[in-house]
């Protein structure tokens, strides 16, 4: 069938009759030279041509793809598979795994990446971040005089929009409890093009010292902790931060949407925090702690935003030479919103992705190999039904008739396994961006599964060589054995190469995670945290004085200490490994005759407030001098625990002991700390409590009840940590009824989840190798075995002549070998200039080291010599005899 | 089909293809003329039937061995003509090549006098 003649046949049609008309009028012709009456001309010219319909029908068919003959073909091609079960198995699998995980895969990139968030006009909203790269700051939020500078009389910019995240204790819905909450200024959810689910949002009319405190509920808090109640509107609900606590009524729930920065149960307005009222907040410079969300101004470029800011930064810092030194480097990062919150995700998914098109390509390779000594077999097969008159393309369609059954039962398991895989990966994605928890199966993973099963059966279906036209091969028909050209064995191997050299890259990348993932295992903690319990004991201001939270914590370590199998409690403010991270607080300080170099600013130190019996409960040894005790505390005298590093710093080979130090960070001031000289009475050892792998670390300890905040227990107990939560949390409420007792979880633990998202990629990327592993597997020993049956004879004639059987094994191992060794080669060989390419790209991508690498085309030479194992053993054991006489 | 003495004979199927295609060497010609020349070479034992002949010719011309035009018959009938293109005069040569193989093949297992006995029943 030509496609031409396909879309024309009407027209073709017509002409046929011309053509056959003129034929009849010159068959009359030469009939009536002939001397024939004319009638009997035409009689004998017509009865001559035969019936006209008939030939036009046969045409038209010709032309035409039957409904009956597509599915007479399908017929076919199932009952010829269903007698190579399983063939038609293994494909099916192979296919399924490689179709599933794209679809999979690909509806995840397309959901989390491409899908545009539900924000009005997305892609007019902008985040604003700053840096300092010369103080390490990479990431930086804004002040309220910083945001005052910027954000006027902007060109580019309609509106800006602030965020800023609080812990509140929340009171009035369910039980007491602490919930992460944002406070927000009243054109944040103008600026974010965000509508309300039910009720109101908050508006400019929120603003200012005056208004009433309102709070809008997220979606995903109201219908998972409130089942959606409608109700809940117009109820009020008691805020407790900054040791006061403050009412505000729920006034709406916003629709579903991104959280971004951070999930937040939800949203107030800034009356309700008293500190984003106070003078430090608004008049601190150096006190950042506002997101800051921009909305393009119609027409206007986001280069053009980017460049009108920078412009404005600049003159800010220009006027603030105190504030932002030149060495700091301070500089305004613009992006669009849609691409920061798939910042991390980006490149994880991509990555994801290329490995699941690899993943495709081996899967296609071993079905292409599956399918092609299935031909090969069936050569004969070809060579009669060609012989007996079928065309070329009758025995093409044939063959993509079996391809579309094949790809077809494929697509349909893999679409069948996408569906749970989708929501394990969505899971997976949901740690590198927060799109990913919303994301459903949607049907366009249906159309590229389908997609993809037709391209695999199109590629399949011109896999094998059909017998050419060649009339010697036509001829050797009759011979009923297998005989293997040498292009097809060519191409086998190719096939073969391709998904040993696929797999190959695929397990050097899952080898660079696994490194770095047992890197971060085998770093022992700087202290033994399995027996250390945290839990989070947030503050309760409502109706108490700052001296009776404090007497109140000080019960309670009292009274957890009497448990029996308790050894040590004592306070702090941050869970290490935890709430470290978000209370990374470093600070500028000097002390009295500490070296210092000339010129050099003031060094930082991560500010930690402790209780007394901090460094016992967490078994780490006082280096020298004394702890903290009970009388250290507001108006007694100003004392500091300080780590060896900052010792060492500061006093190298003296003891540090007794000098003074005192912090000169602008920013203390508006902590509540004072910058009054304070005294060093004991060195610790450097605990690390932010990184897995223990780092040096300056840093300075305070009281908590000198200028310090608590809010977290650290409990040492002899047995089960998690064996006593219960007594602990009943001991606590029979104090305060209605004070939260939250998160117990040993530090062991907490750390262990630190490491979470890299034993995720390493199980999501070793798996994704394992599979390619077994399929290559078995490929290759397709090859062989399909090789080794081919060879039978020439096997037989050598044992006749007495080789071993043993040298025979050799042989065909040293095929499979062959096969790894090139796979792996070509693999280096594409992988190098790959990962270079990728390393523009990704900036903290792993390399795998060359041990890793080693590792990994080891590994994957075994496995083709455990491939070649079977098919070895099956030619060791050919019986010669009957081998030739086979043939 | 060209119609020897078996109407059916699939055997024989791709070489009316061939003798097109043969027929076509000295010349362009339309389908009457093509079927006429067939009959009168092979001394009337030939018959070309009509319902092979034109799905046969649009055949070769789908796979580019032939291709054809509109032009004026000999009586000046507007009539579809056919030209060997050079893919055809390939083909050709090697159809004919396989085909003196297949002749001289049968004949050797025929054997010339089994041949010349079945020649006169």
């Amino acid at each position: 069938m030509s496609f031409g003649r396909f879309f024309h046949r009407r027209q073709s049609d017509r002409e046929l009759l011309q053509e056959m008309d003129a034929h009849i009028a010159e068959e009359i012709a030469d009939n009536i030279a002939r001397g024939m009456s004319p009638d009997e001309a035409r009689r004998q010219a017509r009865i001559k041509f035969g019936s006209a319909e008939t030939v036009r029908e046969s045409l038209w068919q010709q032309n035409t793809l039957s409904v009956e003959g597509i599915l007479r073909d399908l017929r076919v091609a199932v009952r010829s598979l269903s007698r190579a079960p399983m063939l038609w198995i293994t494909i099916t699998i192979t296919l399924a795994l490689g179709i599933g995980a794209n679809a999979a895969i690909f509806s995840i990139v397309r959901g989390v990446l491409l899908r545009p968030l539900v924000n009005r006009d997305e892609e007019h909203l902008l985040y604003l971040r700053q840096s300092a790269p010369g103080i390490g700051v990479a990431d930086e939020t804004f002040s309220i005089p910083e945001i005052k500078d910027i954000g006027s009389n902007l060109k580019t910019i309609t509106k800006l929009g602030t965020f800023s995240q609080i812990d509140f204790t929340l009171e009035g819905l369910g039980e007491p409890r602490e919930i992460t909450a944002g406070v927000v200024d009243g054109n944040y959810f103008d600026v974010m093009g965000l509508r309300p689910a039910i009720g109101r949002l908050l508006g400019p009319n929120d603003d200012g010292q005056t208004a009433a405190g309102a709070a809008v509920l997220t979606n995903h808090f109201w219908v998972t902790s409130l089942h959606s109640d409608p109700s809940v509107i117009g109820k009020t609900i008691r805020l407790g931060s900054d040791k006061t606590t403050r009412t505000a009524t729920i006034v709406g729930v916003l629709e579903p949407s991104i959280p971004y920065p951070v999930d937040t149960e939800l949203i107030a307005n800034i009356v309700t925090s008293p500190h984003h009222l106070s003078a430090t907040m608004v008049q601190g410079r150096e006190h950042r702690m506002t997101e800051v969300f921009a909305r393009l101004a119609p027409g206007a470029t986001l280069e053009a935003a980017r460049a009108e800011l920078q412009t404005v930064y600049a003159s800010m810092v220009a006027d603030h030479p105190d504030v932002y030194k030149s060495a700091d480097h301070f500089a305004i990062g613009v992006t669009r919103m849609h691409d920061q919150i798939n910042s991390r995700a980006q490149t994880i998914l991509w990555v994801l992705f290329a490995a699941s098109i690899l993943l495709f390509v081996i899967a296609c390779s071993n079905v292409a190999n599956l399918i092609l000594a299935r031909a090969v077999r069936r050569e004969t097969e070809m060579a009669v039904r060609s012989a007996l008159g079928a065309s070329r393309a009758v025995l093409r369609r044939s063959l993509l008739a079996e391809g579309i059954v094949l790809c077809g039962t494929g697509a349909l398991a893999g679409i069948a396994i996408a569906a749970p895989m989708v929501s394990v990966l969505a899971r997976y994605a949901s740690r590198f961006s927060v799109r990913a928890l919303d994301l459903k199966l949607d049907f366009t993973m249906v159309w590229i599964g389908a997609a993809l099963a037709l391209i695999a059966a199109i590629f399949l279906a011109f896999v094998p060589r059909l017998p050419s036209l060649d009339s010697s091969r036509g001829m050797g028909l009759a011979s009923g054995g297998v005989r293997i050209t040498r292009g097809s064995t060519r191409r086998l191997r190719i096939f073969a190469v391709t998904q040993i050299t696929a797999s190959f890259l695929l397990l050097a990348g899952a080898g660079a995670l696994l490194n770095t993932l047992f890197t971060l295992e085998k770093a022992r903690p700087p202290f033994d945290a399995s027996h250390v319990l945290a839990v989070n004991l947030p503050v309760m201001y409502y109706g108490r004085t700052p001296d009776q939270v404090r007497e109140f914590y000080r019960d309670v370590q009292d009274r957890l200490r009497a448990l029996p199998g308790v050894q040590n409690v004592a306070a702090g403010f941050a869970v290490p490994w935890r709430d470290t991270n978000d209370f990374n607080i470093s600070l500028s300080f000097a002390a009295d005759g500490a070296r210092r170099e000339n010129g050099q600013d003031d060094l930082r130190a991560t500010f930690r407030s402790v209780s007394p019996g901090f460094f016992d409960t967490l078994g780490v040894p006082l280096l020298e001098g004394r702890d903290f005790r009970d009388g250290d505390k507001d108006g007694a005298e100003r004392v500091v625990i300080i780590s060896k590093s900052v010792a060492d710093q500061l006093y190298p080979g003296r003891d540090a002991v007794n000098h003074h130090l005192y912090w000169t960070d602008g920013v203390v001031k508006f902590i509540g700390i004072s910058m009054e000289p304070r005294r060093i009475i004991a060195v610790v050892p450097d605990i690390d409590d932010e990184n897995i792998i223990p780092a040096p670390v300056m840093t300075i300890y305070q009281p908590a009840d000198q200028e310090g905040w608590t809010g977290r227990l650290f409990v040492r107990t002899s047995g089960d940590p998690y064996s006593l939560v219960p007594s602990i949390t009943r001991t606590i409420h029979d104090m305060a009824s209605n004070q939260p007792v939250e998160r117990a979880t040993t530090l062991a633990d907490v750390r262990a989840a630190v490491l979470t998202p890299d034993r995720l990629n390493a199980i999501v990327f070793g798996g994704f190798a394992i599979l390619a592993l077994l399929i290559s597997i078995v490929g290759v020993a397709g090859v062989l075995a399909f090789s080794v049956s081919g060879r039978t004879r020439e096997f037989g004639i050598r044992m006749a002549l007495g080789a071993q059987p043993r040298s025979i094994l050799a042989n065909v191992l040293l095929d499979g070998l062959v096969i790894g060794i090139i796979g792996v080669a070509a693999g280096v060989l594409i992988g190098f200039p790959f990962a270079r390419l990728l390393a523009k790209y990704v900036s903290e991508l792993q390399l795998p080291s060359a041990v890793t690498l080693a590792g990994c085309a080891l590994l994957i030479l075994i496995a083709s010599i455990a491939a070649s194992a079977l098919p070895g053993m099956r030619a060791a054991r050919v019986n010669a005899a009957e081998a030739l006489r086979a043939e | 089909m060209v119609r020897p003495v078996q109407p059916d004979s699939e055997m024989l199927k791709g070489t009316l293809d061939m003798m097109i295609l043969r027929t076509l060497v000295t010349g362009d010609a339309h389908g009457h003329t093509i079927a006429k020349v067939i009959e009168h070479t092979s001394e009337d034992v030939l018959e070309v039937e009509q319902g092979s002949l034109y799905p046969a010719l649009h055949r070769l011309e789908d796979r580019g061995w032939v291709s054809s035009y509109w032009g004026a018959s000999e009586n000046n009938r507007k009539a579809k003509f056919y030209k060997l293109t050079t893919a055809g005069r390939k083909q050709l040569i090697h159809e004919t090549n396989r085909w003196k193989q297949m002749a001289r093949a049968i004949g050797l297992v025929m054997g010339e006098q089994v041949l010349a006995k079945g020649g006169t029943q």
